[in-house]
């Protein structure tokens, strides 16, 4: 297997769902280790993070000086970048943190004599400080979908993520809306591509595949009022996921 | 002299280094630090509404997911009052047990197995021993498929919520995962055997071990704390006044340590110390395969763990089907239940997860706003304990060779399955 591209699996602060999720990549995860060169996967392999790989594969957010240090060693050794997950690629629940003030998280986790710990930071996606060129987002990522952004990848081809938002999907499940319901769905500034998901299973959807390049914020800002949802609801729910709205879309 | 460091030790969930320094059989250092950056989720929750907390805690662990929603779910039912039907129970008890399926099948035969066999990792095994890497992917994927049919999917369940299930699986899907379970049989018995014939070092650690105990089922949703060498037992509610959480001391990194507060004790949690409680609660398939381990029970040696949770998942097929055969004839329905807000309230909740016994609790204002949050999970509650092994156990190996020191060291870690990135939240 020469010429197989080496790939290497790497995560930041995250909850390893998304790595979880490629172990389930059922039926074939062996079938698609055996097209690649897994050179570095700690989650499931004693051995060194390698000098040289094509590929890299980032779960989680950045939050620490060694997490910014990693990638940008990382941005210069692979030609290419996927970030997977909603941690990696808006930040997701970890940028949550963010939101509090840092010595009211400290006191509040480790006790009010604890202080911030040096070198550690708000958590943030890593388009923050480098160039990502392809993303999986979802918490966590679908299997399919990353094995088809994964193959886009290693044949040079577009990300080739849908742009519009969820609605037009959840429509074609026959889903009623939720919205009519009386309850508050970021499905209708939310990107596409998850199937509807959540929306199909009873839940409104909290907006975890980041803001739809083509949502028209205007818009749904009126379309929230209308059905009597005032902003900072909306703003506390589209927290949730998307606490950094410039990368979030 | 023996010694090793070990930055970010592989095949363990979250990134750790240990340290073990021997010298003429006195320990000058054991260490296992926990690298991972702290992630704040005791005060990410405050503030936000009490239906956020399951989805926002669940996002410590990915790999007990249904674990943590579960637990979270019945803090904010235990502090809202809300009651839920025993059609919900029942399923979410599928959802622990997909979880054990899931997790105990990784750990064993990803995380562990390689120790055994002399291999850095499982890959090589699909080479040389294929079946042995289908049985344990097919062991996994039953799990991810009962996760998914009662959660909507396999890592973080949608439809779990407070007060039931948004949506249920279809009783035709039910019954070909019943099917499946009961086919799984002869793979979870072949685990344990494989598990078996591994040689294991006779070691006892010095802790106590808690864990839930059920009068009338093996606990692993429900039931009350019971402590195995003081006998003590205490409601779910009391968790608080019974393990004390310190800081783990410098250089330990973001983690915290617990200790029972009756006598002071490191502790452990898990299928060893599930297993020693609740043994007798098993089912009859897994009964039989402890027995014919030898196991003597209660055992204290941590190695046993992986022989735990192999008759763990003996006991998880075969639980689950009949909890299937209950929810398919039972009816009734998993509506979520209204909730109630307009007083202020504080509940706690706990599960077993694959690694051991996980508590949340919240307090929530008369808005549903929480105002509280607090979780102790599992490896938490272990690393006091495991770093007790290791200095116990360290000297008794020392005069191995470099290498198998380290493995042995590797070995006893591993055993204990952490979860680091869960240890620091
Ligand atoms: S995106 Fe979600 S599932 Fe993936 S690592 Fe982050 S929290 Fe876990
Ligand atoms: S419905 Fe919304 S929350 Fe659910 S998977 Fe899709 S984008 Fe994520």
């Amino acid at each position: 297997m020469a010429d197989a591209p080496s790939v290497a699996i790497i995560s930041l602060a995250s909850d390893f769902g998304c790595q979880v999720q490629i172990t389930n990549i059922d039926p074939g995860l062996l079938q698609v280790l055996g097209l690649i060169d897994l050179r570095y996967w700690q989650l499931t392999s004693s051995g060194h993070m390698p000098e040289e790989y094509d590929v890299a594969v980032i779960e989680g957010a950045v939050t620490t000086d060694e997490h910014i240090e990693l990638l940008r060693r990382v941005r210069e050794t692979a030609s290419v970048v996927v970030a997977i997950g909603s941690c990696a690629v808006t930040g997701g629940i970890p940028a949550l943190a963010g939101t509090i003030d840092a010595d009211c998280r400290f006191a509040a986790v480790y006790g009010e004599d604890a202080t911030v710990t040096p070198g550690l930071h708000s958590p943030v996606a890593i388009s923050r400080y480098i160039d990502v060129d392809y993303i999986v987002p979802g918490c966590p990522i679908d299997t399919t979908e990353f094995l088809a952004v994964l193959g886009r990848a290693l044949k040079g081809l577009s990300n080739g993520m849908p742009e519009q938002p969820l609605c037009a999907s959840c429509k074609t499940h026959g889903n009623e809306c939720f919205m009519r319901r009386g309850d508050l769905c970021l499905g209708i500034i939310t990107r596409s591509g998850c199937d509807a998901k959540c929306t199909t299973l009873g839940r409104p959807c909290t907006g975890c595949r980041g803001l739809a390049p083509d949502a028209n914020l205007e818009a749904a800002r009126k379309v929230y009022a209308a059905f009597g949802h005032d902003f900072d609801e909306v703003v506390t729910a589209l927290d949730l996921y998307n606490t950094d709205r410039e990368v979030c879309r | 002299m023996a010694e090793l460091a070990i930055e970010h030790i592989a095949r363990i969930e979250g990134h750790g280094n240990i340290a073990v320094k021997v010298e003429e059989g006195r320990v000058l250092e054991v260490r296992m630090d926990v690298v991972e950056p702290a992630r704040f989720f005791e005060a990410m929750v405050v503030g936000r509404r009490y239906d956020d907390a399951p989805l926002i805690t669940s996002r410590i662990c990915g790999i007990c997911s249904p674990n943590h929603a579960l637990t979270s779910i019945k803090a904010v039912e235990a502090a809202l009052g809300v009651e839920v039907t025993e059609r919900t129970t029942m399923l979410r008890k599928l959802l622990v047990y997909g979880s054990f399926l899931q997790n105990h099948a990784t750990h064993l035969y990803v995380l562990a197995a390689p120790d055994f066999v002399g291999l850095d990792s499982v890959f090589p095994l699909a080479a040389t021993h294929p079946e042995v890497v289908e049985r344990a992917l097919k062991i996994k994927s039953l799990g991810n498929r009962l996760t998914a049919l009662v959660g909507g999917r396999p890592v973080h369940p949608v439809t779990a919520v407070v007060g039931g299930f948004t949506s249920e699986p279809k009783a035709l899907d039910l019954a070909s995962i019943h099917d499946q379970l009961l086919e799984v049989a002869n793979d979870v018995l072949a685990t344990v055997d494989l598990f078996a014939s591994f040689a294991l070092p006779d070691f006892a650690s010095a802790g106590d071990m808690l864990a839930l105990v059920e009068s009338d089922d093996y606990a692993i949703y429900g039931g009350d704390i019971e402590s195995l060498d003081r006998g003590w037992r205490r409601p779910v509610a009391e968790y608080r006044d019974v393990i004390v959480e310190t800081s783990a001391g410098e250089g330990h990194g973001n983690a915290k340590h617990s200790r029972t507060t009756a006598d002071g004790r490191t502790f452990m949690v898990g299928a060893l110390p599930r297993i020693n409680l609740s043994g007798d609660r098993l089912v009859p398939n897994a009964k039989a395969a402890l027995a014919r381990l030898g196991l003597v029970l209660p055992s204290r040696n941590p190695f046993h763990m992986n022989l735990c949770q192999a008759v763990e998942l003996v006991d998880a097929a075969e639980h689950c089907a009949g909890y299937i055969e209950r929810v398919i004839d039972m009816g009734g329905s998993s509506k979520p239940a209204t909730v109630e807000l307009g007083r202020e309230c504080w509940g706690a909740g706990a599960t077993e997860a694959p690694r051991g016994t996980l508590y949340h609790s919240y307090g929530i204002d008369a808005n549903g706003i929480i105002t509280s949050g607090d979780v102790i999970t599992p490896t938490a509650q272990n690393l006091a304990n495991l770093e007790a092994d290791m200095r116990a156990f360290a000297p008794t190996v020392a005069d191995r060779s470099p290498k198998e020191f380290e493995l042995l060291i590797e070995q006893l870690v591993r055993s204990y399955d952490p979860c680091l990135s869960c240890s620091v939240h």
